[in-house]
């Protein structure tokens, strides 16, 4: 029985960690697409000293 | 679990991300700035700007005009908050964006962050590794480039760097994490295989802006950001390491 618990939590564990990487991810790029990489020019020139910092294309 | 892991990549990403901005200031920002005076000879940028604009779209000229318009106001800021303000902000987002995306290799890859030093060493090679694949490969054939500068097609440029800065993450991890010598060599191949295909470079290289501020500025970019993305893995491996492993969501 206690053996049983710890596989269910193990598996549970991995379910939790994979679900938060591919949230993070999907949350991740659509920030770091925001500051670095979207064609509006708002965005552009408030991140704009960000970007050639960064090493993104720019301009 | 899930809400304290992404909490835990936010904070080191925040972290970093307000870092950044001095170092910037020390670093790449004056240059900018210097390297902005010679930018199209002398136009600002949002003269620059509306040309380019001008070609997608009629938006694109108004947004352009808007852009002029507030150059001529002497007022650099788009979102209120002055030069300065808008560059802490845009920072502090793209700290947090890349922390997470970071977490996220880290977790789908399995790599896990044994508490104290261990964790931290492994989020400092791991912020290491980061730096190589959004920073240094993509300079290889794609350097960190000053306003003024002479570019190629800004589409073909974006969509260059983000094919580079993926291959060479999969590349990385074959080469790092994979045991087999065929994963490995694919890994290599995947990492040069962009710079082979080459990046788009503009037909006319020649620029007005001093070949020192050019050679000054790809070595500060490449540096302030490997202090960025050490400091946001070593927080990162410690963050994470800490958060408890039988808590539920």
């Amino acid at each position: 029985m206690a053996v049983k618990i710890q596989t269910l939590s193990l598996t549970d564990r991995i379910g939790a960690r994979t679900v938060a990487g591919l949230m993070a991810l999907v949350i991740g790029s659509i920030l770091v697409f925001g500051v670095g990489l979207a064609n509006s020019q708002t965005l552009h020139d408030a991140a704009h000293d960000t970007r050639h910092s960064y090493g993104f294309p720019c301009h | 679990m899930i809400v304290r892991l992404l909490l835990a990549a936010l904070a080191a990403g925040l972290i970093a991300g307000m870092a950044m901005t001095p170092a910037q200031y020390v670093k790449t920002i004056p240059l900018i700035m210097q390297a902005e005076a010679y930018e199209g000879g002398g136009h600002d940028h949002g003269a620059v700007e509306s040309t380019s604009s001008s070609v997608d779209a009629g938006t694109g000229v108004a947004q352009g005009a808007d852009a002029r318009a507030a150059h001529d106001r002497g007022d650099d800021s788009m979102l209120g908050l002055g030069r300065l303000g808008d560059t802490v902000l845009a920072n502090l987002v793209a700290g947090a964006g890349f922390a997470l995306i970071l977490a996220a290799v880290a977790l789908i890859a399995g790599i896990e962050f044994p508490a104290g030093r261990d964790g931290l060493i492994r989020g400092l090679v791991l912020g290491a590794g980061a730096w190589f694949c959004v920073q240094l490969a993509p300079s290889f054939s794609l350097p960190p480039a000053v306003p003024g500068f002479p570019y190629a097609d800004l589409g073909d440029r974006q969509g260059w760097w983000m094919i580079t800065v993926g291959l060479s993450a999969i590349g990385l991890w074959l080469l790092a994490l994979r045991p087999e010598w065929i994963a490995r060599a694919l890994g290599v191949a995947l990492i040069v295989a962009p710079h082979i295909w080459g990046a788009p470079v503009p037909e006319d290289l020649s620029s007005e802006v001093p070949a020192y501020l050019a050679s000054a500025y790809a070595a500060a970019s490449l540096a302030t950001t490997l202090f960025f993305w050490l400091l946001l893995g070593g927080l990162l491996g410690h963050f994470l390491s800490r958060v408890p492993e039988e808590q539920a969501a």
